[in-house]
């Protein structure tokens, strides 16, 4: 294992422009940005981490944006000081904020709910899962949240197995 | 034979690359190519796009292998279930298994930017898969 210098993030850029009509090839790129967990740091600039994932999409999007019409160009960066990548960084954490306190808050929610006996605990149990593990994959530097997340997510697990095996004789569900 | 890919191997390419040496082609050489372009005359081109071994439909590279060279092995069969998930992300097929190859794999490809050493690596880690299903599914 190297030193810092060496061993720091190499980071993807990508710049795109897109006519502002028809509106669907913005919308779907921008959706196709959040999805991946792509921080803008202005209009049409957008960053990621770089791995073989991250850059296959880019260059996928930057193709897309072209055949719609628009300019895209890839780049690779590395910010010109450890303390530029360390704002970049903590930019990343807090974009993960808000879906991080979403999924807290509904599993809180689902686990009330477990306790006081509601019904369709398991597919809210699975979607909330599902979420979870789809933020976790764009939460490229671990937001602070995550480890609070994954404890309400856990909670609430407890929770609805809890319930529902009082509801039911145990071993008669999963797969084998 | 010659086969050749796009450069930067993910868990679909360097699965189908573990495929084709195990399964296809013991002799099999590979180009990897940063432009299609590049790619070297008369190459079996995969998971490039537009090609015969692609993606298809809802499939991978690696389960458009299976159908177009009728490899019928369950062992097989899982491990291209495990490769969509890791790498289509739509949870296809509930495979936890796919989440830490997709780390695993996504790590190594860091750690050695070199297509050639990267999948020399991963084949033994597609083995072990192998090895490992082969033995609940047998």
């Amino acid at each position: 294992m190297l030193g810092d210098m060496e061993k720091r993030t190499r980071w993807l850029i990508l710049i795109y422009q897109l006519p502002r009509e028809p509106s669907r090839h913005r919308v779907a790129v921008w959706r196709k940005l959040r999805d991946l967990g792509a921080l803008y740091l202005q209009d049409g600039v957008t960053a990621l981490p770089e791995d073989a994932v991250t850059r296959e999409q880019l260059e996928w999007l930057q193709l897309r944006v072209r055949e719609a019409g628009g300019e895209a160009t890839l780049w690779e960066a590395k910010p010109g000081t450890v303390a530029e990548e360390a704002e970049l960084v903590e930019a990343f954490r807090s974009s993960r904020e808000k879906t991080y306190r979403d999924i807290i808050a509904r599993a809180e929610r689902l686990r009330r709910k477990a306790q006081m006996g509601g019904g369709a605990l398991s597919e809210r149990l699975g979607k909330l899962e599902r979420e979870f593990r789809a933020e976790r994959r764009r939460d490229y530097f671990r937001s602070p949240l995550r480890l609070e997340a994954a404890g309400a997510l856990k909670a609430a697990r407890e929770a609805v197995r809890d319930r529902e095996g009082s509801a039911r004789v145990l071993g008669t569900e999963g797969k084998v | 034979m010659l086969w050749a890919t796009r450069r930067g191997c993910h868990v679909d390419r360097t699965a189908c690359i573990w495929l084709i040496r195990r399964f296809l082609d013991p002799q099999a050489t590979f180009a990897f190519f940063g432009d299609p372009a590049e790619a070297p005359e008369g190459a079996e081109l995969f998971d490039v796009v537009g090609a015969r071994l692609s993606h298809r439909g809802e499939d991978c590279s690696f389960e458009t292998f299976l159908k177009e060279y009728d490899l019928d092995d369950p062992v097989l069969r899982e491990i291209a279930e495990i490769v969509h998930d890791a790498d289509l992300m739509d949870e296809k097929y509930g495979r936890p298994e796919s989440e830490g190859l997709d780390a695993i794999v996504r790590g190594m490809q860091l750690e050695l930017p070199d297509d050639q050493a990267l999948t020399s690596h991963t084949d033994v880690l597609y083995d072990g898969l192998y090895a490992y299903l082969s033995r609940e599914v047998l």
